[in-house]
């Protein structure tokens, strides 16, 4: 069933810049995660996309959300009714 | 139906007046606008239904009433009360020193010298078309969970 998410994350995972990765719905249920991104931060990740959105009137688009930080960024995307973050180190 | 005003002659003309109340019923049906020519005979009848539907209502909130006074209830005393209230404050503050204290989560620690982070180059577009692509691909990975029904969901159980 989920094997295909799974999957992917952990291949996303397998880029040595990537340490965490987080995979939540819109409601911040958490569909999967790995490394540094745990399940308790799909609250989170969920509303700072949504937030992020609201300020953009251009509703074709979703906004990706940026936390950077001296040693690497996380980075939250929506893409359709998920939400995804990276947390990369900077390489 | 001079009330303030009545001459005598009036009242020996309308005896039956007497038996009338001041003030007439609220019911604009059987109240005619000039209250001298209401007819007598409907007084008895009209007060019987007052005193029927009167009943009635008494009897239904009767029935509604919940008499708190006579439940069985156990008697505090002042300082029993105050007694318990401090037991009940004390078992509190007890117990929510033993809970763990659930801090808000925040995310993994950013950086303490913001300056840097504030000075450091752009954030890498690549980086941001990497995030995208892990997004679409996730999304088409979760699209793709469908139910993979492996038994039938009726069973038949061993009926002879």
């Amino acid at each position: 069933m989920e094997s295909t998410l799974e999957q992917h994350l952990d291949d996303t995972m397998k880029n040595p810049a990537i340490v965490g990765v987080l995979c939540t719905d819109q409601q911040g249920h958490n569909l999967g995660c790995r490394g540094s991104l745990s399940d308790e931060h799909g609250g989170v990740v969920s509303v700072l996309a949504k937030q992020a959105a609201a300020l953009s009137r251009d509703l074709t688009d979703s906004p990706t959300v940026c936390l950077e930080s001296e040693s690497g960024n996380i980075l939250v995307r929506t893409h359709g009714t998920i939400t995804v973050a990276v947390h990369k180190i900077a390489s | 139906m001079g009330c303030c005003y009545s001459s005598e002659n009036e009242t020996t003309e309308q005896d039956s007046d007497e038996s009338k109340p001041l003030i007439p019923p609220p019911n604009p049906v059987s109240k005619p606008p000039n209250g001298t020519d209401w007819m007598p005979t409907n007084v008895p009848s009209a007060r019987t239904d007052e005193q029927a539907l009167l009943t009635s209502i008494l009897t239904k909130t009767a029935q509604n009433i919940i008499d708190v006074s006579a439940a069985d209830s156990v008697m505090m005393e002042q300082h029993e009360y105050m007694d318990k209230a401090r037991q009940y404050s004390t078992k509190l503050a007890v117990l929510s020193n033993s809970l763990p204290q659930k801090k808000a989560l925040a995310l993994p620690s950013l950086t303490s010298q913001p300056h840097q982070v504030l000075a450091s180059d752009l954030v890498p577009y690549s980086d941001v078309q990497q995030v995208s692509k892990i997004a679409a691909y996730a999304y088409s990975a979760i699209s793709q969970i469908k139910v993979d029904a492996k038994e039938e969901l009726v069973v038949q159980f061993a009926i002879p």
